[in-house]
């Protein structure tokens, strides 16, 4: 930026600052006013969950005389179970879910990436093809494929696609990224002995670790989120995920408890806030390693 | 990767051809038989599905368990979700033919179904004696029926649109409440008479323009068929311009909100303008009167809410009752217990105590006196159930809505209304394209 302006004519009038102090100031007192714009809806949602009920809706402001903790007692034992229960449902979904996606995605990604066989590009072509189909297309076809296999109920319609490596998404950025790393790791490998699954799980899989947080990352938001499947195939109460308890603090149609709603919210979004942060020290530590190559 | 998806996709399609109707449960021969007279053994499972919260949850399952109590061998599965969520789940099993035995339905969108046939008429089984609909007013039964005159869901809860008033704000603004029996001109020049009276920030109605309920209760009030036999409009182009100009007035004139507050406006009965004290007048549904006055009472100073009949016409009050009751789905294999059940919910009087009109006012008269003589039930409830009662006892219009009528009329309504109130077309213009939207979409 300021090279340019050297010698030459200034663009915007003589006196514009060239005080990386004042730029640095202006830059980031924007940026912080646009994060308090996105972030304010969160924050009232916080503050309004430690008000008083009849309060919740009364105001757009934070603050409030008479905080209270009524709202998280009242919102975790909610409903026809408590929220200990379907937090441990949506923890076990969620992990089952994860660690399916990243064996199956990783496997699928490395033959895409690394095998020769036949059909290999049009069955690629088929596997982002499958990305262009809208979620709401399959929806009623697999609704009667899960309940002819007497899968309502279960987790299984939940976790076992994952299994199955049906995130085409996941599995094209991981191809994308063993493709970027060098063959001749596989070579050298391959001459000290190794077969496939040993070039996968020593050389591929150690490297992929920034790849693998991602897809982790991703599964871990998208599953803790999911609300439509839950809603389909889980109808007990007692298999419930956060996502279904949330839901039954509303009711348009008669009388919702948005204090309790607010405050269980806020819980909800802990684990993806933490999970975050975690992950990101992950993703850190994966670029690190990643770049002795 | 692919084989899995399109051998997935070919196993559900072949279902879908073979009509595959699940594994049978009950005894009696599933499926879709046609007329079923209910009478047979009541036990075995059965799944019920309804929607509304956690609050409602409770209450239903009472009701379950104590329909289970006095069936042994019965056992229910329950399923709920918020309003728009169980109708997104409802449509998904309806394709796939895995309606719960028990599901819930309104008038309004009881014709998307049985268009599609996938409801068992109820009259066979109302003749059977299974289901009693004895103490439920004529007027109200009908609300389940469907365009070919069959019955198709039992009402068991009456809801009505309301007008709701702030008092406290009417009395400050020096101008009371409307006269008993009052009309829409009555009501217009009421509202109209608030101007300047009321504090900053507060109006006296919204941009209403382009609410369904109030226009429903114009119509009705003036003796209209809202939709025709074959469920196109039914009401006239020059009446629809009528009152979108009564609007306009009250709007430009400035006593009614902006346009653009109004399209803000966010949804529930704790949380909208007439709860949140920013409208002195609103129309609302009789049951909101109860959480909307919860939310008033919290503000500053404490305002009180109460709720009137919709403005009369010459066809008297135009007051619409919007039932909600429970179906039976062709797929059904366990319909004696169905039926059972859902003549339990609505006439019995223990359940009609624990249930505590929670989905509109009971439908079966003597569940509702009851509830009214309960000296427990709070005031604003009483007041809700004897409005309602009023309302039932002089004989409320019943609208047959068409298939189509929440995807088309409800959304068509509102948005030609706003292009109005933005400047974006004419009254005129709104009107010949919305009833050109309209009767595209409806019926057929």
């Amino acid at each position: 930026m300021t090279a340019v302006t050297v010698g030459a004519r200034p663009l915007f009038g003589r006196r514009a600052t060239r005080n990386p102090l004042v730029i640095g100031l202006l830059r980031h007192a924007l940026l912080i006013g646009v994060l308090i714009v996105m972030l304010y809806p969160v924050v009232w949602m916080v503050a309004a969950s430690f008000r008083p009920s009849a309060e919740v809706m009364n105001s757009l402001g934070l603050f409030s005389k008479n905080y209270t903790l009524d709202n998280y007692k009242n919102g975790w034992s909610a409903g026809q179970l408590n929220f200990s229960r379907y937090f441990l449902n949506s923890i076990a979904i969620t992990a089952l879910s994860i660690v399916g996606n990243l064996v199956s995605c990783s496997l699928t990604a490395y033959a895409f990436a690394r095998l020769e066989f036949p059909f290999k590009r049009i069955l690629f072509g088929v596997l982002l093809a499958t990305m262009l189909l809208p979620y709401h297309v399959t929806l009623v076809p697999q609704y009667i494929l899960f309940n002819e296999l007497a899968w309502m109920n279960t987790y299984l319609p939940l976790v076992v696609p994952k299994w199955l490596g049906v995130e085409a998404f996941f599995i094209f950025l991981m191809v994308q990224f063993i493709r970027t790393l060098p063959r001749e790791l596989d070579d050298a490998a391959r001459i000290d002995g190794c077969g496939h699954w040993r070039t996968f799980s020593r050389i591929i899989v150690p490297l992929a670790l920034p790849a693998l947080g991602t897809t982790a990352l991703f599964t871990f938001i998208a599953t803790w989120n999911d609300f439509l499947g839950p809603l389909l195939y889980l109808n007990r109460p007692e298999l419930w995920t956060v996502s279904l308890g949330l839901n039954s603090f509303l009711d348009v149609t008669g009388e919702s408890a948005y204090g309790s709603l607010f405050a269980m919210s806020t819980l909800a979004l802990a684990p993806i806030v933490g999970f975050f942060l975690g992950a990101q020290k992950l993703l850190v530590e994966g670029v690190a390693t990643t770049g002795l190559k | 990767m692919k084989r899995i998806r399109t051998a997935a996709l070919a196993t559900a399609a072949l279902m879908v051809v073979a009509g595959c109707n699940g594994t049978s449960v009950g005894d009696t021969a599933g499926g879709d038989a046609g007329a079923q007279d209910g009478k047979g053994d009541v036990t075995g499972s059965l799944q019920l599905t309804f929607w509304g919260g956690a609050n409602r949850a409770a209450k239903t399952n009472a009701v379950a368990d104590l329909f289970v109590k006095a069936h042994p061998g019965v056992t229910i599965d329950r399923q709920n979700a918020d309003f728009g969520n169980y109708f997104n789940k409802l449509n998904i099993q309806a394709s796939s033919k895995t309606l719960p035995c028990v599901m819930q339905l309104q008038g309004r969108q009881l014709n998307d179904y049985t268009k599609r046939k996938v409801l068992l008429p109820l009259d066979p089984m109302i003749e059977s004696g299974v289901i009693k609909v004895d103490d439920i007013p004529k007027e109200v039964v009908d609300t389940g029926r469907g365009p070919d005159g069959k019955l198709y869901f039992l009402p068991y809860g009456a809801a009505y649109d309301a007008v709701g008033v702030n008092e406290t704000l009417a009395q400050q603004a020096g101008i009371g409440l409307p006269k008993e029996g009052y009309d829409w001109q009555q009501y217009t020049d009421w509202i109209a008479s608030a101007k300047g009276k009321l504090p900053d920030g507060v109006f006296a109605a919204g941009a209403r323009g382009g609410l369904p309920n109030y226009f429903i209760a114009y119509q009705l009030a003036n003796g209209t068929n809202l939709f025709t036999d074959d469920g196109k409009l039914g009401f006239s182009k020059e009446s629809l311009v009528q009152y979108w100009e009564m609007w306009e007035k009250l709007r430009k004139s400035g006593v009614t909100m902006s346009a653009d507050t109004q399209a803000d406006e966010p949804e529930g009965a704790e949380q909208n303008f007439i709860a949140q004290g920013r409208l002195m007048t609103d129309s609302m549904p009789g049951n909101a009167l109860t959480p909307a006055s919860a939310t008033l009472a919290g503000k500053a100073g404490g305002q009180k809410l109460t709720t009137l009949p919709m403005p009369s016409g010459p066809s008297g009050p135009g007051n619409a009752l919007f039932s909600s009751g429970f179906a039976i789905p062709t797929n059904c294999d366990n319909v004696p217990t169905a039926a059972a059940f859902i003549d339990f919910f609505t006439n019995d009087l223990e359940a009609g105590k624990v249930f505590k009109s929670d989905n509109g006012a009971a439908t079966n008269t003597k569940v509702l006196q009851a509830q009214i003589d309960d000296p427990a039930l709070p005031a604003l409830k009483k007041h809700e159930l004897e409005l309602f009662s009023k309302i039932a006892e002089n004989k409320p219009p019943t609208i047959l809505y068409p298939p189509g009528y929440q995807a088309t009329f409800e959304k068509a309504f509102t948005r030609a209304y706003e292009e109005i109130a933005f400047g974006k077309k004419t009254v005129q213009q709104a009107a010949d394209s919305f009833f050109n939207e309209a009767n595209a979409g409806l019926g057929g």
